[in-house]
């Protein structure tokens, strides 16, 4: 398929065609660019809602039900989730699909796909952002996202959604483990899963007292709240169905959707342009080859390390400006 | 080992043994070669579950053992001998074949064949969409039905299944593997013998109902959680035990857990956690011990290690004794006696040149004889394919019975006890079975260690060791990797198939549901929909759910609608 | 850059073995792919996964007897569904005599028991130009 028919095709919602897309993002194919270029005006249209927590807490079936819940409101819903890939293959076993057992009513409109976190580390495989994206344009109403779940601190998922949902088990631990994990900063929204099991109270409530400490230095105007869930069970999904829907009312007022979304930009160009420039120092370095020499230079201490980097970054400085003009 | 070591019934004297293991000890300093000596402190040798094998086993390995508390007599305590006193003398284990392929129809007639040629137990298998608890003509069923088993859907193919034979002259092993259809299969053998007037104490038979097949060794679509499919494998255990004296309401299906990917020490471990679960549950629901333990029998898997598995039946039997009596303070000897039925392992029988396979499973059937099996299935060569043609099927019998007519083995009791290895295994084995069911108790118990996750776990990394041994030949299948056959040596099988089973079962639901009765059907269902949130025992509204032409497909939907799904933790 | 070979791998309907097909799962990882592992699953969902994962090959296991119907079935959704690219391999108990017809009906290949895993790694690898 030529790209432009692929595109109008995924844009129109066909779900061959947006899986295709996906793929060629996925594999840095050289079209990638051309397709997020024109992906892009189309995006914003959806919420995004992104599921973290230790490993074993429950969150593929959590997203099993909430899919549930969102789709019988009427929501079309794209899901991408993630898995770690082996340290030693660098293949992967993606699990989370076995567990969307659901009968699908006539209508719901569900999209799954699965991805290996590769080398990353923050939670989300590289091209994450970019597969919501596609699902966001091609009309998929909520996104969520369920990152990598081995139990390190998986936090890029706050960068790339508007609700986080940080899904807790009974037997998470104690507070210490939880605020040393990054959670506490990151949740909008939080699941002690699994509540049908004992312990579920205690952890609750410790939730809630660490909350309310945080409030006490550092002010927020959220204070997240938390659900008691069992999804196994379906106990509590629609609590927390209408939990999420509340922090998403609450962003958005006042603009502060607005404001966190510009916020990701912000952060995402940043890091993008380092990238970027990381990139063109590099093509730099490796043309001229005077990567060698500097280290002879500055191992014979006729040169001191930030100098060379220095003298490096003004080369480059006179590059960009004479390819502008 | 005695508590008392002054009344210790040693094999040998003091002075004995320290000759025995002089001698032993100048055997291998200067009778062995070096290389093989160096071999034998390398270690390199084990069973099939990881227990270290000498080169020579001597008294001094089982020293420590006790004869009259460790090993004792047949028929008393601890049972490592067998469970009756004359044991084969008396009666030889039950020759008991499969039956059960196509429609009931079908089966009637391989059972009469079987009944014929001299089997007085059958074992009656269904197929996948029967075992998984579908109706014949349900979306999910298609493709399944008649394979590999026959399609019951209604109390009226139990009747077909059944023509012409009396329920209460035969023993029937009613293989419904998941405790939520041991709640409905069973009870349409039991209508169709209360319609036919048989009397309820001539019912005998067993059915599986095992929570671990449902929740662990099969995958399926649609499971139930754990906890559930444990709950109505203790309501069949405690309908069953209150009115039908002869069926065995549970066997604990080490078989598949076997099959599926673990070892015997696990196989018999993992059976025995399930055995003290459902005790504890029963007692939780006033029972006493005496009423239900007798009724508990179990099924085990024996596999190619041939020393192994006859120790895994011997330790058994004692780990099983102990725990009865000295846990759950049982007072009948019976309660005490853990009584198994055999199966040859299918797992180990390749399909390339499967003709070999008649020899593997004799071998097998041999070393069940001398583990004491109660009851003996010798799987047919051509498993690996499909159920048995009638001709293998022929020779698995033909094979019980040169067992039984011709070697002589079973003229007396025990024959292999007093071998060190084997003594010295089976104590090996008593002990690594106990220490199994502490880890499994100490995570909170067997339902537990199935939601978890932690079963699949140990299953998945079984066999992940267990293929790569394959893949790089440590692990010898003759004819697979081991002397391979050559290309293109494989052999047809002949290969049952039933076309025309769905048409049938299909025009048969047609009619059922014309002609029952469809305001009973609806009450029938609701009673039960309102009983699966209480605690009462569910199976005697399913009985009446099924004389009342429920389908077995209506009862599950509703346990499924009712009790909800859960997903099988594979991949955490 | 590219991303590793994508396989789908599925349970075919009610077949209650899992042993087979997760070895190969897990076989298959080790050798480098992206294994979307979904249980059991019928022919519908097991297109709807394909489709929606754009897996490069899907798996089906069954040793229940269902690989002519369901299996097939499998096979004609993928083509009408434009997935005609998928490589679609079997493997499990499935009679030697049955296995033309599944071939004639687009099955790429069928792995009978006994079957060394390099075999199937080899064969996956070969079937997919990255």
């Amino acid at each position: 398929m030529e790209l432009q028919e692929l595109l109008s095709k995924a844009l129109a919602g066909e779900t061959l065609a947006i899986a295709r897309l996906i793929s060629l993002v996925e594999r840095r194919d050289p079209t990638a660019h051309e397709v997020m270029k024109h992906i892009y005006p189309h995006v914003g249209n959806a919420y995004y809602v992104g599921i973290t927590g230790p490993p074993g807490a429950g969150k593929s079936t959590l997203v099993d039900r909430l899919t549930r819940t969102f789709c019988a409101e009427g929501f079309s819903v794209g899901i991408v989730a993630i898995d770690p890939s082996s340290p030693f293959s660098g293949g992967a076993l993606l699990g989370d699909r076995i567990r969307m057992n659901v009968k699908k009513k006539p209508g719901w409109d569900i999209f799954f796909r699965s991805m290996s976190a590769g080398k990353t580390v923050g939670g989300l495989a590289e091209t994450t952002r970019e597969a919501t994206r596609i699902l966001d344009a091609c009309g998929k109403q909520i996104i969520i996202i369920e990152t990598v779940g081995v139990g390190q601190s998986e936090l890029d998922i706050v960068s790339a959604t508007d609700t986080v949902l940080v899904v807790l088990v009974p037997e998470s631990g104690d507070s210490v483990q939880i605020m040393k994990a990054g959670l506490m900063e990151i949740a909008d929204v939080f699941a002690v899963n699994k509540s049908d099991r004992s312990g579920a109270d205690s952890m609750a409530e410790s939730i809630a007292n660490m909350l309310e400490r945080r409030t006490t230095f550092r002010k927020s105007e959220w204070t997240p709240s938390v659900f008691m869930t069992a999804a196994m069970r379906n106990w509590g999904i629609e609590e927390l169905y209408r939990g999420i829907l509340s922090h998403r009312e609450f962003l958005l007022k006042e603009d502060r959707l607005k404001k966190r979304r510009k916020t990701q930009i912000r952060a995402e160009l940043l890091r993008l342009i380092e990238k970027e420039l990381t990139r063109i120092t590099w093509e730099h370095m490796s043309r001229n080859n005077n990567l060698d020499q500097l280290v002879e230079q500055i191992w014979a201490r006729k040169k001191d390390p930030e100098s060379a980097a220095r003298e490096i970054a003004v080369q480059v400085e006179r590059q960009l400006d004479l390819s502008q003009s | 080992m005695a508590n008392n070591p002054e009344k210790q019934v040693c094999i040998f004297t003091k002075e004995q043994l320290d000759s025995i293991k002089t001698g032993y000890d100048d055997w291998f300093n200067n009778v062995l070669k070096d290389g093989d000596r160096e071999e034998e402190l390398a270690g390199k040798y084990f069973t099939h579950s990881g227990i270290p094998v000498k080169m020579v086993h001597t008294p001094a390995d089982v020293s420590h053992i006790d004869y009259t508390e460790d090993i004792g007599y047949p028929g008393c305590a601890p049972y490592v001998r067998g469970v009756y006193p004359n044991m084969y003398r008396g009666r030889p284990f039950t020759v008991r074949q499969l039956a059960g392929l196509g429609a009931p129809e079908d089966c009637n007639l391989r059972i009469k064949y079987l009944l014929q040629h001299g089997a007085n137990g059958v074992n009656i298998l269904f197929d996948l969409p029967t075992i998984r608890g579908y109706n014949s003509d349900d979306a999910e069923a298609e493709g399944n039905v008649g394979h590999c088993g026959a399609a019951v859907d209604s109390i009226w193919d139990m009747d077909a299944y059944f023509k012409d034979i009396d329920l209460g002259t035969i023993s029937t092993s009613i293989v419904t593997h998941l405790p939520s259809t041991s709640i409905v299969i069973p009870g349409m053998y039991f209508a169709v013998a209360e319609q036919r007037g048989t009397p309820k104490d001539k019912i005998a038979g067993t059915c599986q109902n095992d929570f671990i097949m449902e929740t662990c060794v099969g995958s399926g679509p649609e499971i139930l959680p754990p906890p559930v499919s444990f709950r109505l494998q203790c309501d069949v255990v405690q309908f069953v035990c209150q009115n039908y004296a002869r069926f065995n309401p549970i066997s604990y299906n080490g078989y598949n857990l076997r099959e599926a990917g673990t070892n015997a020490v696990q196989e018999v471990a993992i059976a025995i956690s399930n055995g003290i679960a459902t005790a504890e549950e029963l007692l939780k629901r006033g029972m006493n011990v005496d009423d239900f333990a007798p009724r508990m029998s179990f099924f085990w898997d024996l596999h190619n290690d041939f020393f192994e598995e006859i120790a895994k039946c011997r330790a058994s039997r004692k780990v099983w004794y102990k725990i009865m009596k000295e846990r759950f303070g049982a007072k009948k000897p019976k309660s005490m006696l853990m009584r198994f039925h055999v199966q040859t392992a299918g797992v180990t029988l390749p399909a390339t040149e499967p003709l070999n396979n008649v020899a593997r499973s004799a071998l097998q059937g041999l070393a069940a004889t001398f583990g004491g099996c109660q009851s003996l299935h010798i799987d047919s060569y051509d498993e690996a394919y499909s159920a048995p043609t009638e001709e293998a099927a022929l020779i698995s019998l033909r094979t019980q019975q040169i067992i039984q007519a011709e070697t002589g083995v079973i003229n007396t009791v025990d024959p292999l006890a007093g071998s060190y290895y084997l003594e010295y295994l089976t104590d090996e084995m008593v002990k690594r079975i106990f220490d199994y069911i502490k880890k499994i108790e100490d995570m909170g118990g067997l339902v537990t260690a199935v939601e978890n996750g932690w079963l699949h776990r140990e299953i998945a990394n079984y066999n992940l060791k267990y293929q790569k041994k394959i893949e790089n030949g440590e692990m010898k299948v003759v004819g697979v990797n081991y002397f391979r056959a050559e290309e293109g040596s494989a052999r047809e099988i002949e290969v049952f198939e039933y076309p025309e089973t769905y048409t049938r079962q299909k025009a048969k639901l047609d009619r059922l549901r014309k002609e029952r009765s469809e305001q009973k059907v609806k009450e029938s269902l609701k009673i039960l929909a309102d009983k699966c949130h209480t605690d009462e025992n569910l199976y005697p509204y399913t009985l009446e759910a099924v004389k009342n032409l429920v389908t077995l497909g209506e009862i599950e939907e509703l346990f499924r609608e009712q009790f909800g799904l859960w997903t099988f933790p594979l991949i955490n | 850059m590219t991303r590793p070979i994508k396989v789908v791998m599925a349970k075919l309907g009610l077949d209650i073995h899992w042993r087979g097909v997760y070895l190969v799962s897990q076989f298959l990882r080790d050798a480098g792919m992206d294994v979307v592992y979904i249980g059991n699953k019928f022919p519908e969902q097991i297109v709807e996964a394909v489709m929606q994962e754009d897996a490069d090959v899907v798996g089906m296991s069954t040793l229940g007897g269902n690989h002519h119907s369901l299996g097939l079935k499998t096979v004609r959704l993928l083509k009408e569904g434009g997935l005609d690219n998928v490589k679609v391999f079997m493997g499990g108990v499935i009679p030697p005599k049955h296995v033309p017809a599944l071939l004639e009906g687009g099955v790429n290949r069928v792995f009978l028991p006994d079957t060394p895993m390099q075999t199937i790694i080899d064969v996956v690898n070969g079937s997919v130009s990255v």
